[in-house]
């Protein structure tokens, strides 16, 4: 049974986009990933913006202070197994916007759990692609097995 | 009926059946002209700290000692890859894709100067800002709390009862005075300008 779920989550997985106030930067590169160039279908990779039916989130922007609890909402409603991914520098350093007296409360590690972090300002499609596809495995291989 | 048969002859074509199972599009590599977080070429670097001065993104370059030797050490997660740090070093310390290239084919040079303003409404003449300044450290050691000082090289001291700034010319834009500044007086003032040679008007 653990081996079929393998093998159906490392073609399916499913992912949710948040920008929690971003620049827009980081959001048309992951929008260029779903482009034809780097088609992230093909790897098994699906765009729904659901939260029940997601598997990665990708966390978009410095968490702005209105985001505070709506992020952990939303991660609480994202079904197990999960991960989540900052994209681009703000969730992980609040990049620019982390100065004095902005309105920001980088890193969004403080909120939820962050499985991995792509750097860049914005990161490149194929960056985010390949992390999404080096995460998968260690997230959701033998996940019912390694929870017991 | 013709088309249908058209069509299903052409879905057995092996071609077709190939193509259609097993293409994938190029496997995509990053292309030598891509900027990337910047790297150390090797040669020596002079502490000069031109890198940190431009570097727009807050904490994203530092200068630290490395095995006795001064080094740039860019923080991924900070770096927002504008290639500024690449161009503004006069060593060539750091290279990112064809940035120094470029740099060298244009003829372009980047030169920074920096303006002091005092707030003197605000300024309580505690000299924190004279004593903090790590060039007027370098130039007088002895200078103590309340920031006065006899020596005439110094960028600012405290001057009968007044903050006064002597040489402006010699500030490094680091900002070290208006952290430690409690009234949020002293502000620096970073002015950098491209420059191209042959190019008679400077663009800024």
């Amino acid at each position: 049974m653990q081996r079929v779920k393998n093998a159906v989550r490392s073609r399916s997985i499913h992912v949710c986009v948040v920008d929690t106030g971003s620049c827009n930067g980081c959001d048309i590169e992951v929008l260029a990933c779903l482009s034809p160039r780097y088609d992230i279908e093909q790897y098994g990779i699906y765009v729904h913006n659901n939260p029940r039916e997601a598997d990665v989130l990708l966390v978009i922007g410095a968490v702005t202070p209105q985001w505070e609890d709506k992020l952990i909402a939303l991660w609480e409603k994202i079904p197990e197994p999960k991960a989540a991914i900052a994209v681009g520098n703000c969730p992980i350093s609040g990049c620019v916007f982390n100065r004095h007296d902005s309105y920001v409360s980088a890193p969004a590690s403080k909120f939820i759990p962050i499985a991995a972090e792509i750097p860049g300002c914005p990161p490149r499609p194929t960056e985010i692609l390949s992390t999404i596809l080096a995460i998968a495995p260690l997230a959701f291989k033998d996940f019912e097995r390694e929870r017991k | 009926m013709r088309s249908i048969l058209f069509y299903l002859r052409e879905f057995i074509r092996q071609e077709w059946m190939r193509k259609f199972i097993f293409v994938r599009t190029a496997p995509l590599l990053t292309p030598a002209y891509f900027r990337d977080f910047p790297v150390r070429t090797g040669r020596e670097c002079t502490h000069c700290l031109s890198c940190m001065m431009i570097c727009p993104a807050p904490g994203a370059i530092e200068v630290v000692r490395e095995k006795g030797e001064w080094a740039p050490i860019i923080h991924k997660g900070h770096c927002i890859r504008c290639g500024l740090c690449v161009e503004a070093c006069p060593e060539g310390v750091l290279t990112s894709g064809f940035v120094l290239e470029r740099h060298a084919e244009q003829k372009t040079s980047i030169r920074a100067e920096y303006h002091i303003q005092i707030d003197h409404e605000r300024c309580m003449r505690c000299g924190n800002c004279c004593v903090a300044c790590p060039v007027n450290k370098e130039v007088d050691p002895q200078m103590g709390a309340g920031g006065y000082s006899s020596n005439d090289e110094v960028i600012m001291r405290i001057e009968g009862g007044r903050q006064r700034v002597i040489h402006e010319e010699r500030c490094t834009g680091c900002k070290t005075c208006e952290e430690t500044c409690p009234n949020m007086a002293i502000r620096v003032a970073r002015v950098v300008e491209v420059q191209q040679e042959g190019n008679d008007e400077a663009r800024v």
